[in-house]
């Protein structure tokens, strides 16, 4: 057993709006003059520590609890995992 | 919905040709029960809408009510149930973000919103998690676009667990002069402003004309965004343009979109239109079929006339607010659709915006049987401590602060009597007078899941109680239907039934129905519909603000009295269900005309001074109103049942919480008792003074002097204000 750290990233799906990604865009970006940038994302940020036996195993139980406990809603996020270096 | 074999032969005979993929588009979007209540046009024509305050009826983005000589309320009921399914944080949100836009429609100001929600068992880990979402995402979109979320209703039964009941409510006022009713002339300008389009929610409202699949994902085309900020960029500058008089006319785009609003405003008034779609400001590519039937939220059509087009213009820019002119309206009543100069559609206005009317069939189902049973036998008489504190931690019963506290109700510093204190939520008008105006919505999943009919007619009665009960005179209601498929005869039954009830009460009481929503195919995926609904909402006028009357008992030694008859009416009651968990039986019967009757006692009485608090009786019974005025008022009491006005009552447990209808407690001014005596007879109203407000933590209740029950009212307290949390966030 050893820790392993798990960052969670959610995000609306790619077809699902994201009302707070286009104000920071159009509202703060584009305003102040950063007209290379052609969109902004926003999303949630999670790192959980969690103790498994390696990274895949964490990568897993970090999964199913993000889907059982609701954490995002697989209708309208999508999620990314990723092992934290 | 896809459009049937049938729908399509008469879209040909329509068109006298093969429909175009757009036009096909268009005619499903439009004729989809959702947008066109083609299953209950026939039915709702039975309720009664017209009276004298009434200055727009049902057919509008939303109805007009006079609530006093120089003002009036537009106010309407939306529901957002099958979103909501999906994504509860988003379904939630655009239901208050359409409502509002249609408030916005007739150029009224937007003050209050209402939320009726009928959920799922709290302790059911998906229903729980709809809860929350929901909850939020009315919260966080009320809050941001500075609308306070005043009065509500809220339910919870198994039956919502995966489907659950989305119902909000907006009021808005105007100066009677300002409302925007004008009608759109040949050769104005169609204005799109607000968000750009993009392909959210293509055929939404087809999507919740059907049940829900079992595969959500696939349902991911309907889920739309909410996006508070240019909604609240929306009510600004609609405001604006109306108090300058430059908008001749204005719509929402909700469900069926830029077809739906084309269509409807068109055949509204014998015009048609010619739209350049692709001229309509875009989030990204879109096709034509796109364009014409996404939902994007947040976008309303505006009607101009061409010479004040250029000020709206600058208008709209200075808020910041996207726009574009697409089109215009003709008065040959076709609607010409082109994309880059090719036409993709050419459809009479009147024929795809009024597809004709289907009378559905009708047929009660067995299960009906159990609303028509009388109680004959009881279940043995409970310990009186442990069932009032039971029935009391019912989240049915139980304080709703975990959900009224996530609401900013004082955005606005209109209200008057906040959630929780008084039956109905009092604003003020804010005209520098004492007026105000006072609003609350019901209903009872369970009565009219046993009696369609008397469930829908108890929830107008409920309403105009509550509204009496803070010292209004109820104006007008509007109603939420939300039913089953209407396709299946026994589902259809409850939806023909609950109408029927709502169209009698509302007549009986005279209290106009001026608009409405019906919501169908509210059904699990196994095709059991859940409870059917009816949620009213109604509006009532008060004079004078500082008279609004609250619940809370206020001074000890004042008299405690009942106003009405009590019968012994158990079947369909909270008690029966969380005590013993039967859910059956003859439901308490309307009374419309004791509801008129004990109405007028209580107006006056609030306005003679007679009276200190008034609370109606509802769900739970008399104990559960009298437990709520203990404790907001932090007084115990002490009441002999036996000196309850009742009929046919063999036990204690008939008197303390049979649900009989157009009741009322009543505190009573101690030194005020003979002149309230005396004008209850005078007005030949049934009362019965049963006890007093005592000045101490007690609460006692005796028969005949005998001791009943004598609990502790802070016990009490904790299990009223605690226990909805508890439920839904499990054991501290």
């Amino acid at each position: 057993m050893s820790t392993h750290l798990i960052e969670v990233i959610i995000t609306n799906k790619k077809g699902v709006r994201d009302p707070e990604g286009e104000t920071i865009h159009k509202h703060l970006i584009l305003r102040r003059g950063y007209s290379m940038v052609s969109r902004v994302r926003t999303g949630k940020y999670l790192l959980l520590e969690v103790n498994a036996e390696n990274a895949e195993e964490a990568v897993k139980i970090v999964k199913e609890l993000c889907e059982k406990l609701r954490i995002y809603n697989p209708v309208v996020h999508d999620i990314e995992l990723r092992v934290h270096a | 919905m896809p459009l049937t074999n049938e729908e399509i032969d008469e879209i040909r005979k329509i068109l006298g040709r093969e429909p175009t993929v757009e036009e096909l588009a268009m005619f499903e979007a439009q004729w989809s029960e959702h947008c066109s209540y083609k299953s209950s046009r026939i039915l709702l024509k039975l309720l009664p809408t017209d009276g004298k305050h009434v200055l727009v009826g049902p057919g509008k983005d939303a109805p007009a009510v006079k609530i006093f000589r120089d003002y009036a309320i537009v106010f309407k009921i939306e529901s957002h149930n099958h979103p909501s399914a999906v994504d509860p944080y988003d379904g939630a949100a655009t239901g208050v973000g359409g409502i509002v836009r249609d408030i916005l429609s007739l150029g009224a100001k937007p003050i209050a919103l209402l939320d009726m929600l009928y959920m799922g068992d709290p302790r059911d880990p998906h229903a729980n998690w709809l809860i929350r979402g929901i909850v939020k995402g009315i919260s966080d979109y009320g809050n941001r676009i500075g609308i306070p979320t005043v009065a509500g209703d809220t339910w919870f039964d198994s039956s919502f667990n995966t489907q659950p009941l989305v119902n909000v409510a907006c009021v808005g006022v105007a100066n009677i002069d300002d409302l925007v009713l004008g009608a759109p002339k040949p050769g104005d300008l169609i204005i799109i402003a607000g968000n750009a389009t993009g392909r959210d929610g293509i055929l939404g409202s087809s999507f919740a004309s059907k049940p829900l699949s079992e595969d959500r994902d696939k349902d991911i085309g309907a889920v739309q965004v909410g996006d508070p900020l240019t909604e609240k960029l929306l009510i600004d500058a609609l405001q604006f343009l109306v108090s300058k008089k430059l908008v001749r006319y204005i719509k929402d785009l909700g469900g069926g979109g830029l077809t739906t609003a084309i269509s409807e405003t068109a055949a509204d008034h014998g015009l048609g239109a010619v739209v350049h779609l692709e001229k309509l400001h875009t989030r990204e590519k879109l096709s034509p079929l796109e364009l014409l039937v996404s939902e994007s939220q947040e976008r309303m059509l505006i009607v101009v006339d061409p010479s004040n087009s250029r000020t709206v213009e600058e208008i709209l820019k200075r808020f910041d607010l996207q726009y574009s002119i697409i089109g215009y309206f003709t008065d040959d009543g076709i609607i010409r659709v082109y994309f880059n100069g090719n036409k993709v559609a050419e459809v009479p206005a009147k024929e795809l915006a009024r597809p004709r009317p289907i009378r559905r069939a009708s047929t009660p189902p067995q299960d009906a049987l159990k609303g028509l049973k009388p109680i004959f036998v009881l279940p043995p008489e409970p310990k009186y401590e442990e069932a009032i504190l039971k029935l009391l931690a019912s989240p049915n019963i139980a304080s709703k602060r975990w959900i009224y506290q996530q609401y900013d109700h004082e955005v606005g510093i209109r209200t008057v009597v906040k959630p929780g204190y008084g039956d109905a939520a009092v604003l003020r008008l804010l005209d520098g007078s004492r007026r105000g105006v006072a609003v609350k919505g019901d209903a009872n999943p369970r009565y009219t899941s046993l009696d369609p009919f008397n469930g829908a007619a108890n929830s107008v009665g409920e309403c105009f109680r509550n509204l009496v009960a803070v010292g209004s005179k109820p104006i007008a209601i509007v109603d939420e239907l939300n039913a089953g498929n209407p396709e299946k005869p026994e589902q259809f039954w409850y939806f023909e039934m609950m109408l029927k009830g709502v169209a009698w009460m509302a007549e009986e009481l005279r209290l106009p129905v001026v608009g409405g929503k019906v919501s169908f195919y509210n059904e699990d995926h196994m095709g059991r519909q859940v409870k059917p609904t009816t949620t009213i909402v109604g509006v009532g006028r008060v004079d004078d603000i500082s008279k609004a009357m609250t619940v809370e008992f206020k001074e000890h030694g004042s008299a405690i009295a009942i106003i009405g008859v009590t019968y012994p009416e158990l079947g369909g009651s909270e008690y029966l269900y969380r005590l013993f968990g039967i859910e059956e039986g003859e439901i308490p019967r309307p009374r419309p005309v004791s509801e008129i009757r004990n109405a007028r006692l209580i107006q006056k009485a609030i306005r003679l001074g007679l009276v200190n608090a008034v609370h109606d009786i509802g769900v739970g019974g008399l104990i559960a109103s009298l437990a709520e005025m203990a404790i907001m008022g932090r007084l115990g009491f002490s009441i002999d049942v036996a000196n309850i006005y009742a009929r046919g009552v063999q036990r204690i447990d008939e008197l303390l919480f049979s649900e009989t209808q157009a009741r009322y407690v009543v505190e009573v001014r101690g030194d005020r008792v003979d002149e309230f005596t005396k004008l209850a007879r005078s007005m030949n109203v049934r009362f019965s003074i049963i006890g007093r407000v005592v000045d101490s933590n007690r609460i006692v209740i005796t028969s005949n002097s005998k001791t009943v029950v004598e609990i502790d009212l802070d016990r009490v307290a904790d299990v009223y204000n605690n226990s909805l949390e508890v439920e839904l966030e499990g054991e501290a």
